[in-house]
């Protein structure tokens, strides 16, 4: 190894390993579901998929650590692999069990329910889903009134969730549930394991702004939960709970879907259809974007650094959320204005990998309407914008 | 800016009209059978004598100008109207208006038999001022090839408006939508109007060269400048549907014990939408009386309309889904309905930034 290189050699050669991986695993249809994504989740088979590729290559959770399954790669290996999935097109699989629920479990969970959980989890044959807003409760989460009640071993759950992503494909959900109604509301939520199979769950999905369906309510009627799923001590929940949205919020990297939004522009722009080809002032608002994802890339990284592998990146997190989520809907913006009119047809089946047929959006239009629509939801999903600026001016500038 | 009588009549006929037909479960169940032209809407728009309004009263129109068209747009907008109005009403007043052939159509126009929509957009983004599109002579006649993509409410047409070279100069051609040689593929659209896209490889006869060289180029700058100003007008309608929807619904929602609408953060947000949309008001009523009066300044105006509506209309339904939050996101929920036609407004005929451009131009 050359000591005065830059970069060191390794970080090349794993990212080499890394693609001749995906060029193998990568089958046309996985690349067709990672192309047509547009929102967090791909076509869900093919995430399932994919996800199981992952884990039989032992690169299931590669932020989780070692002991768990994880990869045991430093911060720059797990940025480089998942930017290399991003650029390969990779569909992306439900990731609310191991990017949330799996560093609860590990952190508050007991060895039995790290036992139990973890496995299924890492290997993609357990999905979860979130169960944490209501219909009166969404940036007031902590108002929340769906019930636990003790009976015998057991939990009665009664009440609803909302905006629950993927809640009509998991098997199981997370949920936070209200067992003391006598305190201050954060100190009577506990934080319970349901097997979406048990009697008296009913889910009722949603159409999306987009035409797709993603979101789901779920509703629960006496639904009886072992109390040994309770995750962490009861009325402990909220705790469970913060710490968690802060790994929704900080866990993951965007910059490396800001980087592939850039890349699909230079492509666009590139491309017979671009419809802003002869704007001076539309190159100069890409490369402000360019920048500020630069801003963005650099901020990840330097809080990134501080930390060791599982752990919690604190209200830090808000400030990535609110930057990756905003600049996200700039390039979403900037996207549609480029597409212009050739963005306009909304066709559901053509998202589906399967569909190798022609197309009534141009070619490098048929996501740029869905995506740009679903960015919307990206400032109001795990804490809006308006409440992670207001977590900023109190735990950060202490106002 | 106050309207006249005959102008608040018009206003209050069409609000009631729209109002009391207009149901947006309806709206979603008939989108989703591709219904974008209902029947007896588009018959009692007729009978309203809303397609007669850019004619002249020798041909039994009504004579309108476009600022009560654009009473018809911001109603449009408002209740989210799928029907190909504004698209037919655009054609009407510039290229039907402008064509001794079109003449004969007229009677149909107007009792809505034909809807005729003009075909613009190829896949080059240049294409929409010079088409690659070509009319060229034949032994017999005329022969119209090229392809014309994303028709808005293409899918309601009974007729395109073909914007062609023919050698000369521009031409628009009309071509009826089932005509032999005409390929036409309709989809469905996000914001419920339905598109379509077609392939043009038939021969044309002169009835159907509707105008040609100077005249087709003077239609195609009229049709551009019209649809600006229709589009601002829309625009402006669904954004103050949007700030209505959004400033009744905070005003409701609780959280933290509390209307949302009571806190100032989101009271200062709500009040620059109500800035914006009353700013882009004025701008718009100002393009159409600029055209009705053929003020010099009316290409400058409906270029100025066309930026600050599609910059508003953007920013307050953006915003419109903010402050309800994940309600809004769903499409059973009205206000991001708004948005999505708000959207593809931006984009119809010509862009925020080719409106741009050409008003620097203008100024240089």
């Amino acid at each position: 190894m050359n000591a005065s290189s830059p970069l060191p050699t390794d970080s090349d050669a794993f990212r080499a390993a890394v693609r001749d991986f995906l060029r193998e695993a990568l089958t046309p249809e996985l690349i067709r579901a990672g192309e047509r994504t547009t929102s967090v989740f791909s076509d869900f088979e093919a995430g399932r998929q994919w996800q199981s590729i992952l884990h039989q290559r032992g690169w299931g959770a590669p932020d989780w650590p070692l002991e768990y399954g994880g990869t045991g790669w430093d911060i720059q290996q797990r940025y480089i692999f998942q930017e290399e999935c991003r650029q390969a097109n990779a569909p992306t699989p439900v990731m609310m069990g191991i990017q949330m629920l799996g560093p609860m479990l590990m952190h508050f969970g007991t060895p039995s329910q790290k036992e139990r959980f973890l496995p299924g989890i890492i290997s993609g044959s357990n999905v979860w889903c979130q169960g944490y807003s209501e219909p009166g409760s969404g940036s007031d989460l902590a108002s929340l009134k769906t019930t636990a009640e003790h009976d015998g071993d057991d939990f009665i759950v009664n009440g609803t969730k909302i905006w629950t992503s993927m809640a009509h494909y998991s098997d199981w959900i997370f949920c936070l549930v209200r067992t003391d109604k006598t305190v201050k509301p954060q100190a009577g939520i506990s934080f319970l394991l349901i097997d979406m199979a048990t009697p008296g769950i009913t889910v009722k999905p949603f159409t999306s702004l987009d035409g797709e369906v993603e979101q789901c309510q779920v509703f629960f009627e006496d639904v009886r939960v072992p109390t040994a799923n309770l995750l962490g001590q009861e009325n402990q929940g909220w705790t469970v709970a913060k710490s968690l949205l802060e790994f929704e919020r900080g866990g993951q990297h965007f910059t490396i879907d800001l980087k592939k939004q850039l890349s699909k522009m230079q492509h666009m722009m590139s491309s017979e259809t671009c419809r802003v080809t002869a704007d001076p002032t539309f190159a100069y608002r890409v490369a402000e974007t360019q920048i500020d994802v630069m801003a963005l890339e650099q901020t990840e990284l330097r809080i990134k650094g501080s930390l060791t592998a599982g752990d919690n990146p604190g209200a830090l997190s808000s400030l990535v959320k609110v930057s990756g989520t905003e600049l996200g809907q700039r390039c979403a913006e900037l996207l549609i204005e480029a597409a212009g009119q050739s963005a306009i047809p909304w066709q559901s089946e053509v998202l589906a990998p399967s569909y190798e047929g022609s197309t009534a959006a141009a070619s490098e239009s048929v996501t740029t309407m869905a995506e740009y629509i679903n960015s919307r939801a990206t400032t109001i999903y795990g804490g809006t914008a308006e409440i992670q600026r207001s977590i900023i001016a109190k735990h950060v500038l202490g106002l | 800016m106050t309207m006249t009588e005959e102008q608040t009549m018009l206003w209050d006929t069409a609000d009631r009209y729209l109002r009391e037909n207009t149901d947006f479960n309806q709206r979603r169940d008939q989108i989703a059978e591709a219904i974008y032209n209902q029947p007896q809407k588009w018959q009692a728009f007729a009978e309203m004598g809303w397609l007669a309004m850019p004619f002249p009263e020798s041909m039994d129109g009504l004579n309108f100008g476009l600022r009560e068209i654009a009473i018809l747009a911001e109603l449009c907008g408002q209740y989210l109207v799928t029907e190909p109005l504004i698209d037919t009403l655009a054609v009407a007043s510039t290229v039907l208006m402008r064509s001794e052939r079109a003449t004969a159509l007229v009677p149909d126009v107007i009792s809505g038999e034909l809807i005729a929509i003009a075909a613009i957009d190829e896949p080059t983004a240049e294409s929409r001022l010079s088409p690659s599109c070509t009319l060229s002579q034949t032994d017999s006649g005329w022969h119209l090839q090229g392809k014309k993509y994303w028709i808005s409410a293409g899918a309601s047409a009974t007729h395109f408006v073909v914007l062609a070279d023919s050698g000369n100069g521009l031409a628009w051609v009309l071509v009826a939508k089932n005509a032999e040689g005409l390929s036409c593929e309709t989809f469905p659209t996000h914001d419920g109007k339905g598109g379509a896209n077609c392939h043009f490889d038939l021969p044309i006869n002169d009835d159907q060269i509707l105008l040609m060289g100077d005249a087709a180029a003077e239609a195609l700058a009229a049709f551009r400048e019209c649809a600006m100003t229709l589009s601002s007008a829309e625009t402006l309608g669904a954004a103050q549907a949007a700030l209505d929807t959004t400033v009744d619904y905070t005003k409701q929602r609780e959280q933290f014990g509390q209307p949302l609408a009571s806190f100032q953060a989101l009271q200062h947000r709500m009040a620059n939408m109500l800035i914006q949309t009353e700013t882009t008001r004025s701008l718009v009523y100002a393009a159409c009386d600029a055209a009705d009066r053929d003020s010099p300044d009316r290409g400058r105006f409906a270029r100025a309309a066309k930026v600050k509506s599609a910059a508003v209309g953007r920013k307050v339904t953006q915003e419109a889904i903010q402050l309800h939050g994940g309600i809004a996101t769903t499409d059973e929920y009205i206000v991001g309905h708004f948005f999505k036609r708000v959207t593809a407004l931006e984009t119809w005929v010509c862009s925020k930034g080719e409106a741009l451009q050409e008003f620097m131009a203008l100024d240089a």
